[in-house]
């Protein structure tokens, strides 16, 4: 199972990346698994507040529906509209392409509160 | 009579292998004695004969296969010999659900040809497989409205069909949902689009316009729709199929919605059901439409074929979550409309449309000529459907036709005092000229 | 031979349209006039009878297999029924007929009230909701009405784990929140577990009785008490009604509301995905609070009545309900009588542990040795290599059958819910209780066959994936 070393996790699977300001959001390597085959995503509204842990995106295969959960707080600045015409990219590139969205977070402490990646794999 | 093929032989077999002397042993293993039930108080079964003398003396009591000038969402109109052929083999009614695709193709492509003949209709791209009727489905397009555009104010027309207006009320009532009633004008009977304009702002999420409405005015829906469009609310729009053929199509006015009741195509009255709702969307909401959406795929060998899909949308899988409860909607009937949608054909269709209205503009002619009738909404267009305001007595008026075995317009008067001696006619291609004549005559003479 | 219908060639459809009698009119302003010519085609009558009737053979259904679809009660649906339903005496009505024209409709629709209160316990129903979850969601607003009137705000609502997804979903649309119950180790609800949810704002419980796994919820009396001393009410899920009938009735063990399929337990047919029929029962308290119109009988006359307005939870669909559907279930009540609906039950409890104890030691059974209509087992750790429950369901297929209901209820892993019915044979039992078993041996012997099942239907496993990546959902 593919567990990069920069990134911070939830223990509701989703991996958050930080850029500056911002932090980039997707769900792991281990989620996009379990979930099999991803054919459909809700993606949030830019200009949205999310607290940490709040539901804010869907992710669904043909047999079930999963929500995603801001690992921190902040306002969305940009969504990764692809996914809405290709789900599939979550299934080939979990950390990479297949991004969610993009917050602009509100307390960079919040990142410290995640779980680092061998937390994560131990977690498994 | 008794439906059970286990005789008392094979009865004591199957208690043996389970172990237990008899089935009242069975039950008291699992339900305590205190909660058991007292014997039935019902009558005795039934043979067969009995069963079908009982329900031909019910029959009997109804006053049935009248001469029908009565509509207001409920229309006769011409059943094909076809449709009840096909809608009758048991393959179609008595299968369940299309769970298992693979033993269910004869259904599922059934419906998605019924969903392709929808988008055809209406111009949208996107059908399910039916609502129970017009009026749910016309709640569930509200729904639909409040969920796509995240903004909870809906402005409905007041000309909607007063049992859907009921409907929605009912579905709205305990959610976080406000319901905004725009007046028709009492001159034209139709919306006003200066109207409209001034009750929108952009916190109203959708326009529900239905058309043509309740009293059977044809709105401009192309104005109404523009002007929902500029203030960014969802066009959400109640069409008759049947006027399809005519009038101009949802997709011609940019609706997003369209909703409708379906019975007109196939099914007959019964008593107001079981019918069929349709609904219709833009691409944009697939993913939020309520119910089964069929969808085309293919087999392991390329072959093709018709499953369930965007199914995370539904009960089954997002419980809580879903886009609606609804699991069981109306298969069947949507079937028969698509059965007599392909019966028609293209050409049919428009046939049909331009038949019921040259027959309900002679039948309004003629009425127009009687004295003591004149017309509520004397330079509306319609379509199958018109109101008149009399002098007569309409109790008297409805009596006489009886005694025809005609079936009246409907009495708006009962509805609302608003409307008094206002009577609403409808007119399908079923009414010949005689059976128009012959009403007109006696609407003369009352 | 796999044609869509607009695939096929014709340019000329049968003459369908009654001829225009009168001149034809149909000019107007171009504002409202239609540009758009729809594409459906113009088919003779003979291409659509052949078409139509070629889909039908690519379904398998109730009257040409065994389909014991676990939760759905798929019972022979009595041809007689069919036969009535069809007379033009009811079918020709218009809903806007006066009382005095309808009457015969009417005294049906009375006369299944009346029989579904006897066999419920039940003092009032309404024949309106279309559907087993249109009837949850009437006749929980029924309930949010109640709390209403009595100025008492009751915002949550319990639904055990294992009850079908339109109870929580019915709930979220009547403006509840959910709380899920888990069931206990034997399946079935706890009072213990019942009462650390329980709070003051719950307004009631959603149960089915027997649950989804087919097990007689026996706490019931102690649960009902927990529920009623909270203030709170008890909803009865009917969809496994037909274990009951004659045994126990809903109200007497403490149920307040409940909804009744009856195209599951009272054998009307479910014509591929509808039309059903949902009526909700309630006890007297709650007559007030039903959708309008009920029908009423004064004088020996039935009568339209629209009840207290302000009570009611006002329409659930237009007009009255689904006739057809009504009139097929009052048919079948009179057919059975009131013995025959209790042998009814009784049997469907038979045959249902007669396939239980013929399976019972090939896999796993979650909820034990017993059972009421129906059943679930578990095929996990039962089968071959990396075959699945949904293989199995597939392979099914092959041999004839419809699948049971698969992975339901979500508490059970591999779920495979069977129930038989009252109306299959011994014979039929065996037959495909020996199907089951040589399935589950071939997973073993031979999993490559489970995992390319079906290859007897008209199409081989479809690509669901694909189907919802890319929808395509019309020609």
């Amino acid at each position: 199972m593919n567990v990069p070393n920069e990134l911070f996790y939830a223990k509701t699977h989703e991996w958050a990346r930080k850029e500056g300001k911002k932090v980039y959001v997707g769900i792991t390597d281990h989620a996009q698994h379990e979930i099999t085959d991803i054919v459909h995503v809700e993606l949030p509204e830019v200009g949205k507040k999310f607290s940490k842990s709040q539901p804010c995106a869907v992710v669904e295969s043909v047999k079930s529906a999963f929500d995603i959960y801001s690992p921190v707080s902040g306002t969305v600045v940009e969504v990764n509209e692809e996914l809405l015409s290709s789900p599939e990219i979550i299934n080939q590139s979990p950390y990479e392409k297949g991004f969610f969205f993009v917050l602009e977070i509100e307390n960079e402490n919040e990142l410290k509160e995640l779980m680092s990646a061998e937390d994560y794999k131990k977690s498994l | 009579m008794n439906y059970i093929p286990v005789n008392e032989q094979d009865r004591k077999e199957m208690l043996d292998r389970i172990g237990v002397k008899s089935i009242e042993e069975l039950l008291a293993l699992q339900i305590p004695e205190s909660l058991r039930a007292k014997k039935l108080n019902l009558p005795e079964g039934l043979s067969e004969q009995e069963l079908s003398a009982l329900f031909k003396n019910y029959a009997g009591k109804n006053k049935s296969n009248l001469v029908c000038f009565r509509g207001a969402g409920v229309y006769d109109h011409f059943v094909p010999s076809l449709v009840d052929e096909i809608t009758g083999r048991s393959e179609f009614s008595t299968a369940y659900t299309p769970y298992q695709a693979e033993a269910s193709q004869g259904t599922l492509q059934a419906i998605f040809e019924y969903q392709s003949m929808i988008c055809e209709l209406t111009g949208l791209d996107c059908a399910n497989a039916s609502m129970y009727d017009g009026a749910t489905a016309v709640a569930e397009a509200v729904l639909l409205a409040v969920r796509t555009s995240r903004k909870n104010k809906i402005i409905i027309s007041s000309g909607v069909n007063p049992e859907y207006l009921s409907v929605v009320e009912t579905y709205t009532k305990n959610l976080d949902v406000e319901i905004i009633k725009i007046k028709i004008d009492e001159k034209t009977g139709a919306l006003d689009k200066n109207v409209l304009q001034s009750m929108l702002s952009d916190d109203i999420g959708a326009v529900v316009v239905q058309s043509p409405n309740f009293f059977g005015v044809v709105e401009d829906m192309l104005s109404l729709s523009e002007t929902a469009k500029n203030k960014n609310a969802l066009f959400v729009t109640i069409v008759n199929p049947a006027s399809l053929g005519i009038l101009k199509t949802p997709c011609e006015y940019n609706a997003d919605i369209a909703a409708g009741e379906g019975q007109v195509f196939g099914n007959r009255m019964h008593l107001g059901g079981s019918t069929f709702g349709f609904l219709a969307v833009k691409k944009a909401l697939e993913w939020k439409i309520p119910g089964r959406v069929v969808g085309q795929t293919v087999d392991k060998n390329g072959k093709r074929g018709f499953v369930l899909t965007l199914q995370s949308r539904e009960q089954h899988i997002r419980r809580e979550k879903a886009t609606s409860n609804i699991c069981t909607n109306a298969a069947l009937n949507a079937f028969a409309g698509c059965v007599y949608m392909a019966c028609l054909g293209s050409s049919g269709i428009k046939e049909l449309a331009e038949t019921n209205i040259s027959k309900a503009r002679y039948a309004f002619n003629a009425i127009k000529k009687l004295e003591g009738f004149e017309p509520l909404f004397a330079n509306s267009l319609f379509f199958n459907e018109f109101v008149f305001k009399t002098v007569k007595n309409v109790k008297k008026i409805e009596k006489a036709l009886l005694k025809e075995n005609i079936l009246g317009p409907l009495n708006l008067g009962a509805f609302d005092k608003k409307y008094k001696n206002c009577l609403m006619f409808a007119v399908t291609e079923k009414r010949t000229k005689q059976e128009i004549d012959k009403l007109t005559d006696i609407l003369n003479r009352a | 031979m796999n044609k869509l219908i607009n695939e096929i060639r014709s340019n000329r459809n049968t003459d369908r349209v009654i001829k225009c009698d009168v001149p034809l009119d149909i000019e107007m302003d171009v504002r409202y006039k239609g540009q758009k010519s729809t594409n459906i085609p113009n088919l003779s009558e003979n291409t659509l009878l052949r078409h139509f009737t070629n889909l039908s053979r690519r379904n398998y259904a109730l009257s040409t297999t065994f389909y014991p679809l676990g939760s759905c009660t798929m019972k022979y649906n009595p041809v007689v029924n069919e036969k009535i339903a069809a007379f033009e005496e009811f079918s020709s009505v218009h809903p806007y007929q006066s009382e005095e024209t309808v009457q015969g409709s009417l005294e049906i629709m009375y006369e299944l009230e009346k029989s579904l209160c006897e066999v419920s316990g039940m003092d009032n129903f309404t024949l309106q909701p279309a559907a087993g979850a249109h009837g949850e969601y009437a006749g929980l607003l029924i309930i949010a009405g109640y709390f209403k009137s009595i100025k008492e705000k009751r915002t949550k609502i319990i639904v055990p784990d294992s009850a079908h997804g339109t109870n929580p979903a019915s709930a979220a649309l009547a403006g509840f929140e959910i709380i899920s119950l888990k069931s206990d180790e034997n399946g079935i609800v706890s009072p213990e577990n019942l009462k650390a949810v329980l709070t003051k704002d719950v307004a009631c419980m959603m149960m089915t009785v027997p649950n989804t796994l087919g097990v007689f919820e026996k706490n019931i009396a102690e649960i009902s008490e927990i529920l009623h001393q909270n203030g709170s009410l008890l909803y009865y899920d009917g969809a496994n009604l037909n274990a009951v009938m004659g045994i126990v009735k809903p109200a007497d063990i403490g149920f307040d509301v409940m909804h009744i399929n009856l195209h599951k337990t009272f054998a009307t047919p479910h014509g591929g995905g509808g039309p059903g029929a949902g009526p909700v029962g309630v006890k007297a308290f709650l007559k007030d609070f039903l959708p309008v119109p009920v029908i009423v009988k004064e004088n020996n006359k039935f009568k339209i009545s629209f009840g207290d307005k302000k009570k009611s939870i006002g329409k659930m669909k237009a007009f009255f309900g689904n006739f057809p559907v009504l009139l097929k279930a009052c048919a079948y009540i009179k057919a059975l009588g009131g013995a025959g609906l209790k042998e009814a039950s009784e049997q469907a409890v038979l045959n249902a542990n007669y396939v239980l104890s013929s399976l019972k030691d090939k896999v796993s059974i979650p909820a034990g040795s017993v059972c009421m209509h129906e059943f679930v087992l578990s095929s996990k750790g039962h089968l071959g290599d990396g075959v699945k429950t949904l293989d199995v369901a597939k392979k099914l297929l092959d041999y004839g059958y419809y699948a049971p209901t698969i992975y339901f209820p979500l508490i059970v892993e591999e779920a495979m819910m069977i129930e038989p019915t009252e109306t299959e044979s011994k014979q039929v039992l065996d037959e495909f209780t020996d199907v089951l078993l040589k399935i589950i041996e071939e997973s073993v012997s031979n999993p490559e066959i489970l995992h390319n099942a079906p290859v007897n239907t008209y199409v081989s496993r479809l690509n669901e994936v694909e189907a919802a990546r890319k929808p395509k959902l019309h020609w």
